[in-house]
């Protein structure tokens, strides 16, 4: 799922890139607040493990073999926040010093296998393993976790992918970068991640932790018991949304502008022509003097600035201050 | 003197059944390649190629920023022209490995793109795989001309917190202090598996399961190890940095690229 350069356009890695900020400040936040220094060490053991746990090869069957990625497998032994970071570097490290996965590309490639995958895998095991106690409830929790943490992971790479070519263009309308759109790039990544990668992931998660359980059940980090909070949930689900609104090239139903009515209709109606004419900051989602898609872009990126700067002055508010963030 | 035990002296020929059990050899692989590409790497005497690491990270990523922004397809060819140039004053084993991985990334490129070409688009099959080499070269050559180390402390200058450098340092260390003792107990299962191993998957869960047991236990060695040494929280990356005459014609010369790809993004 290591996606090289090139294959996205600049733009998009830089909005990728723009999206795992506020992920990567929360998580080391949330890591500093959880472990003490005592545990600083720890992130850099847990990205080489990260790192290595790419490397082991699972039997399949008729003795072929296959690896996975482990990232929601991480994320249950160490928590979400601790995967996030360990796997960001695991992929730096490849990136700069093995030359997998692309430079510009890091962004990306970290929002997908660092921030989708584990947080996905984890919240959909702890979901089901809080309401179903018994032990093939756990059992369920990890290969449902797993399964689909890789699986949405590989749909946001095949949605990255995807909208490429709707995006970036040169003058005759030829794609620069990708050129399958979503029709192709959905079904040619998601299938085998269902069919191949899914089954490998639950495997090698399932055995592993079945086994840490077994030798050494205090082990497993116990995240603490609390109420899942929602609104970064639905901040992923935005940004993951963010592109598929330019799927929808033609104007949402009632909201035409008067040309587009006098299109429509044959004549603009009167109160239309001479009315208000509201002007937003960014009209229509386009950056005068940019082109349309990087306006589109620059828009979800401000779009984002400003949900999280809202839901940061929302948080503050109740506990009288920002904590320092050092 | 006491006889033989007649079961001794009878021949036996005991051949265990086969069985698939590649993956232990193909993990055994990966492991060795990636320890033996770490441990090359702390063998490198000095940085090759003169110029100082951080002006060799800060342009390695100016080339794949140029190169993966132009759409003049003369401006790839003359960037693709320089490293590989560069590529060539390296001595060949180190050339081998880094056109591997950038072969292998540009043809798998080329086999993607190769429906989208039969049905017409001739700018991707032309374009996407020349630059997805350019690219993947320029950074396997810092990657095997730089020491992993410099790299490392290079990003100081990238204003990287020191946090973030301590970490990415013990990384690379653990990748193969926690690699050789994976690799160990691969070595150990496959000594043991003789014949039909039935018990397959659980062995696996068990090497991996071992390792993250380990990685605990050495994350908590290594604290007391730094609290022994006066460690209180806070971490400084030591900035080593100095100028020479060779970085700046390096400048120069990367200079000389922005403008090339300025002119040539005027001519599209």
């Amino acid at each position: 799922m290591h996606i090289p350069d090139n294959y996205l356009s600049p733009s998009t890695c830089a909005v990728m890139a723009a999206a795992m900020v506020p992920v990567w400040a929360v998580s080391v936040k949330k890591v500093k607040k959880e472990i003490s220094k005592a545990k600083m060490p720890q992130l850099g053991i847990f990205a080489a493990l990260s790192f290595l746990m790419m490397m082991f090869n699972v039997p399949l069957f008729g003795g072929t073999t296959g690896h996975a990625v482990g990232g929601t497998l991480i994320a249950i032994l160490m928590g979400p926040y601790s995967a996030c970071i360990s796997v960001s570097v695991a992929l730096l490290v490849q990136a700069l010093l093995f030359g997998d996965g692309g430079i510009l590309s890091f962004g990306a490639n970290c929002f997908n296998m660092a921030f989708v995958l584990p947080f996905v895998g984890y919240y959909i095991y702890k979901f089901i393993k809080e309401r179903a106690h018994s032990k093939g409830g756990e059992t369920a929790a990890i290969i449902l976790g797993s399964y689909f943490g890789l699986v949405v992971a590989s749909l946001c790479a095949a949605v990255e992918f995807g909208i490429q070519p709707l995006l970036f263009t040169d003058a005759l309308g030829k794609p620069l970068y990708c050129p399958y759109g979503l029709a192709v790039s959905i079904p040619a990544m998601v299938i085998p991640h269902l069919a191949v990668a899914g089954p490998v992931e639950v495997l090698f998660t399932l055995l592993i932790v079945t086994f840490v359980k077994k030798v050494s059940p205090d082990m497993i980090d116990a995240a603490p018991a609390k109420k899942t909070n929602g609104i970064w949930g639905l901040i992923l689900a935005l940004i993951c949304l963010t592109p598929l609104g330019l799927l929808a090239s033609g104007t949402a139903w009632g909201e035409w502008s008067p040309e587009e009515i006098s299109g429509l209709a044959g004549y603009t109606p009167k109160g239309m022509s001479g009315g208000l004419s509201y002007s937003a900051l960014l009209p229509d989602y386009t950056v005068t003097g940019l082109p349309e898609a990087a306006g589109y872009v620059v828009s979800a990126m401000v779009g984002v600035a400003i949900l999280v700067i809202v839901f940061k002055l929302l948080g503050t508010r109740g506990s009288g201050g920002p904590a320092e963030a050092k | 003197m006491t006889d033989v035990p007649s079961w001794l002296t009878q021949p036996e020929n005991y051949s265990p059944p086969a069985d698939n059990d590649r993956f232990i050899d193909k993990s055994i692989l990966s492991f060795i390649g990636l320890i033996s590409k770490i441990k090359q790497q702390s063998g490198l005497a000095g940085d090759a190629l003169w110029v100082s690491p951080v002006f060799k990270l800060l342009f390695t990523i100016l080339y794949v920023v140029l190169v993966s922004s132009s759409r003049h397809f003369t401006f790839v060819y003359l960037m693709l022209a320089y490293i590989i140039v560069v590529l060539a004053v390296m001595p060949a084993r180190d050339i081998r490995r880094c056109l591997r991985g950038a072969l292998i990334a540009a043809a798998f490129t080329y086999l993607i793109l190769l429906p989208s070409a039969l049905a017409g688009n001739r700018y991707s099959i032309t374009m996407i795989p020349a630059k997805v080499f350019a690219c993947v070269l320029a950074v396997n050559i810092l990657s095997a001309s730089t020491r992993w180390d410099h790299i490392i402390g290079a990003l100081k200058r990238f204003f990287f917190p020191d946090l973030f450098i301590f970490v990415f340092d013990i990384t690379i260390k653990y990748i193969v202090m926690l690699g050789e003792f994976a690799l160990q107990m691969l070595y150990a299962l496959k000594l043991r598996s003789v014949g039909k191993n039935r018990s397959k998957y659980g062995s696996i869960g068990g090497v991996g399961g071992t390792l993250f047991i380990k990685s605990r236990d050495m994350s908590e060695d290594m604290y007391y190890a730094m609290e022994c040494r006066g460690f209180t929280g806070e971490y400084h990356a030591a900035d080593k940095f100095g100028f020479t005459v060779y970085d700046g014609a390096y400048i120069l010369l990367n200079g000389g690229f922005v403008w090339l790809f300025v002119y040539f993004q005027n001519l599209v």
